[in-house]
């Protein structure tokens, strides 16, 4: 059984159709990107498994859990984190604190310690700057600051929405290694949005790809981005 | 000398009444963008709690006679007590309702309970005598001032010490701080909605006990207005300190304290009763001058 | 963008009907011609017309004013001054100006001349508060109302400060206030689908873009805010002519959040529900005050205990917001059926009812 199955579910934000009957699983230890244009949907798909936006139709399991509708911090509490588009550091609060903060429902507080001393480790000049506000970091400390926060809350799965956004091709490259090595040595399960397949297939997984609201093609990321079908996908003038 | 520490205990004590309220308002308005019109009806509510419902002229003290341990806790819970059952009835409904909406439905709820008090206590304002002793005045470096001055100083200190170590200190505090700024965020992260919102409740309702405690003292009467006055200026202070920022609210809150004061001294005697107007031009000027307020984080300046 | 006469002709239905709904009233008391019916509906057309002022400028552009019923007071005092006898004035008001304490107008003049005094003051304060927005704007126009109400509680010998301003001529008949009323509504009306309401509608709904295609949004606030103003200035003044008296504190906060609400609950972004809001509130609050005198049901008295009629108040405005947050209209116009299609595509009517 997959950890994160979405079934059919569909959003509107007033008249506007966001989702349309979109389906996505996911697996225990995998990484799904999930691409396509702009306006297709997937952020939406993220808020609404996070539960920010309500499904009008459809179901979501997670962990075993039916969770359409339900709460953000409920879902939370299964053990879905999410690192929203745009980052979103509480800039007031210290860098220590925003790592802290997602550890509140954890039920094993020995491992918190332990954790909070890994995340230092792999992000060196977060614990240098740790009493410091959140709100002084660059746009790419600010990114390994909400994965560590993510990581704190000790969750099954962690979505991420644009991770590369606003972001210089360097610091790219910093983020994706650290979350390839993050995924590859706590054997996290990974649910991305990008927006460049080229990136999804350089990071390896499975690959969907969403065009107005609707999943439009599913795969390999490699195999997708090395044949014809992707852009046909993208472009929209696949089907004759 | 003696003139000038007489302006700076008035200008405190007054002040801190202020600030006080400004934080109960603030605290609210972080978590759930409420401006809440009730909070000085809280403040009667408190106060009335302290006497037996009758609609008598004459006061007929009932809980008010407790001993002071016992009363100030009373009265403490009552407010917050109040305030938490207004978020469940009536705010919890409001939660995705615009601004405004959430605005006049506050203002409903202190015109329902304003009146509740009327029915069972009537309009009269009626005289209390509460720890009177502390209104007498005391001389201090040749300034007469009345220990209440000293206490309600004293005491506001103490509360924001206090307010400020549970919210720097506790996790309660880290996911309030958390929630004010981005609350879906925090909500992902975990925090949880209803229980953050209800502990802001209970605080702000503690803050307007407070207050109503305070000022049953200064003034030796209890009236069903009596809070409305002091919730308009916090609400301005709220304002000026930067929606949003605690700290900016208590330091407008004395801020306006002391432009109060030093204005009665400092106007013409021709001009003293318009003080109030200079007060508000102030507030009008200062606005034009800074629409954000005095301290306004980045958090709060993108999302009002 | 639609031209202007397709939009006269997609929405000149509303104001007939709100005016339809106002003849009615004025019918009734024809019909019914008792004295305390008659105060009853007068009431309700200054109502009308205070509650359509605050729509023109917050139902537009969005921005919640706290202090609109100052101008309120500042059309009662005028037209007080202008239309008291010359002897009152004298030994009450010695402050005024020789020419103000030595004349009397017809009430009519005090009208033109509060509309006018009013849209001035409005003009200036608004010349100094449109940069504003949000709620920085809201409490800005709340420290007006508030200077405005100091002054005129404190200013002795010009407003007899806290004590009742009395001998203002009582005007008793009807269709005058009903005329105020009509009049109103209709330029609220004219003002909304003027090139100018257009635009702001389109600021308060969409700021950003409205302000890249050139809407210049401070210059249309202060339109619509001089112009609210104008109109708050003709209630207050009918208002003083409807019972003769009156007092700084008559036009605080009572009178503000009172008329607040009648908007919100009948719908802030449009001109249908303030004039709803007005009816179906005061309608209500007309029950409960004949409830709370007692009435008689099935032969045993029975009154409310005092309170009773604004804790009912209370409990069904928050009641009306929690079921429709958007107000009884759901913010949208009253219109004949038949163009009810046309008329619900309409740009400025979002049924979420957000604003800025």
């Amino acid at each position: 059984m997959s950890l994160l199955s979405v079934d059919n579910i569909s959003v509107r934000y007033g008249q506007l159709t966001a989702l349309r009957k979109a389906s996505i699983k996911v697996d225990e230890g995998e990484t799904l990107f999930v691409t396509g244009p702009n306006g297709a949907g997937k952020s939406t798909l993220l808020k609404a498994i996070a539960g920010v936006v309500t499904p009008r139709e459809g179901f979501i399991q997670f962990a075993g859990k039916h969770i359409a509708g339900k709460a953000p911090e409920d879902i939370a509490r299964l053990g879905f984190s999410m690192v929203p588009e745009g980052r979103e550091v509480f800039g007031g609060l210290s860098i220590d604190e925003n790592l802290r903060l997602g550890t509140g429902m954890r039920a094993d507080k020995d491992q918190v310690a332990k954790d909070m001393e890994q995340i230092y480790a792999v992000f060196p000049m977060l614990k240098d700057r740790k009493d410091q506000q959140a709100g002084v970091l660059s746009g790419g400390q600010q990114q390994m600051l909400v994965i560590g926060r993510a990581l704190m809350a000790g969750p099954k799965l962690i979505a991420i929405d644009e991770p590369s956004l606003g972001l210089a091709p360097k610091v790219i490259d910093d983020v994706y290694s650290t979350l390839i090595r993050l995924r590859d040595s706590r054997g996290l399960t990974l649910l991305i949005v990008e927006q460049s397949a080229t990136r999804a297939s350089l990071t390896g997984g499975r690959m969907v790809l969403m065009r107005s609201g609707e999943v439009a093609l599913e795969g390999d990321a490699r195999e997708l981005v090395k044949g014809d079908a992707l852009r046909q996908a993208y472009f929209g003038y696949g089907e004759h | 000398m003696t003139a000038l520490l007489q302006v700076l205990f008035d200008a405190l004590s007054l002040g801190s009444l202020y600030a006080l309220g400004a934080l109960g308002i603030a605290l609210i308005f972080g978590v759930m963008r409420l401006v809440n019109f009730a909070h000085g009806d809280y403040i009667a509510f408190c106060v009335f709690a302290m006497l037996w419902p009758s609609i008598d002229a004459a006061a007929i003290v009932f809980a008010g006679n407790l001993p002071t341990i016992i009363l100030v806790p009373f009265i403490l819970a009552v407010g917050a007590g109040l305030s938490v059952l207004s978020e469940i009835v009536v705010f919890r409904r409001f939660r995705n309702a615009n601004p405004a909406t959430m605005m006049i439905a506050s203002f409903a709820l202190g015109f329902v309970i304003k009146y509740f008090l009327l029915m069972l206590y009537s309009s009269r304002p009626k005289s209390i005598d509460l720890w009177s002793n502390l209104t007498q005045q005391i001389e201090f470096f040749g300034a007469r001032i009345p220990p209440l001055q000293v206490i309600t100083i004293v005491v506001t200190i103490v509360i924001l010490i206090a307010l400020t170590a549970f919210l720097k200190r506790t996790r309660f505090g880290l996911e309030m701080r958390a929630a004010a700024e981005n609350f879906t965020m925090a909500r992902m992260l975990g925090v949880r909605a209803n229980r953050v919102i209800m502990l802001a409740f209970a605080v702000s309702g503690m803050l307007a006990a407070a207050i109503g405690l305070i000022l049953v003292t200064q003034t030796g009467t209890v009236d069903i207005n009596m809070g409305a006055n002091l919730m308009l200026v916090a609400f301005v202070a709220t304002v000026i300190g930067g929606l949003g920022s605690l700290p900016g609210a208590v330091l407008a809150g004395y801020l306006i304290g002391a432009a109060t004061v030093i204005m009665q001294v400092v106007l013409p005697p021709d001009a003293r009763p318009f003080r109030d107007a200079f007060v508000y031009g102030a507030v009008i000027a200062m606005l034009v001058w800074r629409p954000n307020g005095l301290f306004t984080s980045k958090a709060t300046k993108q999302r009002v | 963008m639609a031209d202007r006469p397709s939009i006269l002709e997609r929405t000149w239905s509303t104001p007939v009907i709100l005016i339809g709904i106002l003849a009615a009233l004025q019918l009734a008391a024809l019909a019914v011609g008792s004295g305390p019916f008659n105060q009853t509906i007068i009431e309700i057309f200054i109502r009308v017309v205070l509650v359509v002022g605050l729509f023109v400028f917050i139902g537009n552009s969005g921005v919640i004013s706290f202090g609109h019923i100052g101008f309120t007071c500042l059309g009662a005092y005028m037209t007080a001054w202008l239309t008291m006898l010359p002897a009152i004035k004298k030994s009450k008001l010695k402050g005024l100006p020789d020419i103000i304490l030595n004349n009397k107008l017809a009430y009519g003049w005090g009208l033109v001349a509060a509309v006018i005094f009013a849209a001035i003051a409005a003009y200036v304060v608004g010349k100094v508060l449109m940069r504003l927005s949000g709620i920085a704007a809201s409490i800005a126009t709340f420290a007006v109302l508030a200077v405005i109400i100091q002054v005129y509680s404190n200013w002795d010998t010009v407003t007899g400060a806290q004590s009742s301003v009395v001998g203002i001529p009582i005007v008793r008949v009807v269709w005058p206030y009903f005329l105020c009323a009509i009049v109103v509504v209709i330029v609220a009306y004219l003002h909304q689908i003027s090139r100018s309401g257009l635009a702001l509608r389109a600021a308060r709904d969409e700021a950003t873009a409205a302000s890249a295609s050139g809407v210049n949004i401070p210059r249309e606030r202060l339109i619509a805010f001089t112009i609210s103003g104008g109109i708050m200035g003709l209630g207050g003044a009918m208002f003083a002519h409807s019972v003769g008296v009156v007092t700084p504190d008559t036009f605080y906060l009572g009178l503000t959040f009172i008329t607040l609400s009648m908007l919100v609950v009948g719908g802030m972004n449009s001109l249908s529900g303030a004039v709803l809001g007005v009816v179906v509130l005061s309608i209500i609050i007309q029950l409960l005050r004949w409830m709370e005198k007692g009435v008689d049901i099935g032969g045993a008295s029975f009154a409310l205990p005092l309170g009773v009629q604004e804790i009912a108040i209370g409990v069904v405005m928050i009641v009306i917001l929690m079921y429709r947050p958007s107000g009884l209209t759901r913010n949208r116009e009253l219109v004949w059926p038949s163009n009810k299609l046309s008329a619900r595509g309409k740009p400025n009517a979002p049924a979420d009812g957000k604003t800025a």
